[in-house]
C-alpha cells in the first residue's frame, strides 16, 4: 500500500486474472502478432498474381466483415469496415491467445471494457455526426405521441439512456465471463485427472476454440446493430445497385 | 441455495439456448438459402441469452453471498 512501484501494488499484483502490466504485456503479445501477420500479408499485394496464401486470407477476412457490415448496416455500411475490422482482429487473437497460455488480454474484465467503451463511444459519435445532437438525443425518446405523453417520453429517456449505458457493461461481461471462464472450467477439469496424470482439461479445446470464433463475432455483430440503429441511409437510391450485389454475395456466404 | 440457483439459472439458460438452435436449425434446413441471414440472427440471440447467465455468476453470486452468506454447520 506504500507506493505504486512495490510488489503489492495494483501494477505488479494479480487480482482475478492477471495484473496490470501482465495484462499489458499480453496485448502487447496480441499486437506483435497482428501487426507480424499483417506485415507478411502486404508483401504478396505488389505481384501481379497474388499466391501468398496469407494475403488471400486476408482478403477472405475482408470479405468477411464486409459481408457482415454491409448485411447488417445496410449499404452505407462499408464506412464501418476497418473499424469493426480491428475490433475483430483484436478479439480473435486475443481469445486465440487464451488457447496457448494461461491468460490473455481478453481474459480480463478491464481490457474488455476498454474495447466496449471504445465501441460505444464511436456508436455515439455516428449518432451524433448523423443527426445532429438534438436529434440523437431526441432519438432516445421514442415516438412522438404529442404534448399529453410528455411524461411517457421522458420515461422511455430514461430508460433508454440506462440501457444505453448496460451496453458497455454487457459487451464488457459476455467477452470477460466466455474467455476467463473458459479458462477456469479447463483448470478445473485438470484437476480432475490430476491423478492419473492426464490433462482432461485439455479436451475442452475444440469447444474453446468455437469460442473464440463465435465471442469475437459476436462482439462485431451487436457493434454493427448498434450502428445500424443510429445510423441511417443517406442517398438509397444511389447506393441500392450496390446494396442488391452484396447481399447475394451475403446469401451464398 | 447459491448453488441450487447455480444451476436453476443454468438449466433455464439451456433450454433457452436449446429452444434458439432448434429454431435456427429448422429455419435453415427449410430454407438453406437464407443460411447467413439465420446464423446471423441466431448468433445475436445466443448473445443475449448467455449474457443472463453471466450476470447471475458475476454479479448475481457474490452480491447474494455477500448479503446473505452460506453458513456451513
Amino acid at each position: 500500500m506504500s507506493g505504486l512501484l512495490t510488489t503489492q501494488s495494483a501494477l505488479f499484483a494479480s487480482a482475478g486474472g492477471a495484473s496490470f502490466i501482465g495484462t499489458a504485456i499480453y496485448t502487447a503479445l496480441v499486437l506483435a502478432v497482428i501487426f507480424g501477420l499483417l506485415a507478411y500479408a502486404k508483401k504478396g499485394i505488389t505481384s501481379r498474381v497474388i499466391k501468398n496464401p496469407l494475403t488471400q486470407l486476408s482478403e477472405q477476412l475482408y470479405l468477411f466483415v464486409e459481408n457482415m457490415c454491409v448485411g447488417i448496416i445496410g449499404p452505407h455500411g462499408r464506412k464501418y469496415v476497418p473499424f469493426i475490422g480491428t475490433l475483430w482482429l483484436i478479439i480473435f487473437f486475443g481469445n486465440l491467445i487464451a488457447l496457448f497460455f494461461g491468460f490473455s488480454p481478453t481474459a480480463s474484465l478491464g481490457f474488455n471494457l476498454g474495447l466496449a467503451l471504445t465501441s460505444i463511444a464511436y456508436v455515439q459519435y455516428e449518432g451524433i455526426k448523423q443527426n445532429g445532437l438534438i436529434g440523437h438525443l431526441s432519438h432516445f425518446a421514442g415516438p412522438k405521441m404529442g404534448i399529453a405523453m410528455i411524461l411517457i417520453n421522458i420515461l422511455i429517456f430514461v430508460i433508454e439512456i440506462v440501457s444505453e449505458l448496460m451496453k458497455n457493461a454487457s459487451l464488457s461481461l459476455r467477452l470477460y465471463g466466455n474467455i476467463f471462464g473458459g479458462g477456469q472450467a479447463v483448470h478445473e477439469m485438470n484437476k480432475l485427472g490430476e491423478s492419473i496424470y492426464v490433462p482432461a482439461g485439455e479436451f475442452l479445446m475444440p469447444v474453446k476454440l468455437l469460442t473464440v470464433v463465435v465471442q469475437a463475432m459476436i462482439f462485431c455483430l451487436l457493434t454493427c446493430v448498434y450502428i445500424s440503429l443510429v445510423t441511417h441511409p443517406h442517398d438509397e437510391e444511389h447506393e441500392d445497385h450496390a446494396g442488391d450485389h452484396s447481399h447475394t454475395a451475403a446469401a451464398h456466404a | 441455495m447459491n448453488v441450487i440457483g447455480l444451476g436453476l439459472t443454468a438449466f433455464g439458460v439451456a433450454l433457452g439456448l436449446g429452444l434458439i438452435g432448434w429454431a435456427g436449425l429448422q429455419g435453415m434446413s427449410r430454407q438453406p438459402e437464407a443460411i447467413g441471414k439465420l446464423q446471423v440472427a441466431m448468433l445475436i440471440a445466443f448473445a443475449f441469452v448467455e449474457l443472463v447467465f453471466l450476470l447471475t455468476v458475476f454479479i448475481g453470486a457474490p452480491t447474494l453471498a455477500r448479503i446473505a452468506p452460506v453458513v456451513t454447520p
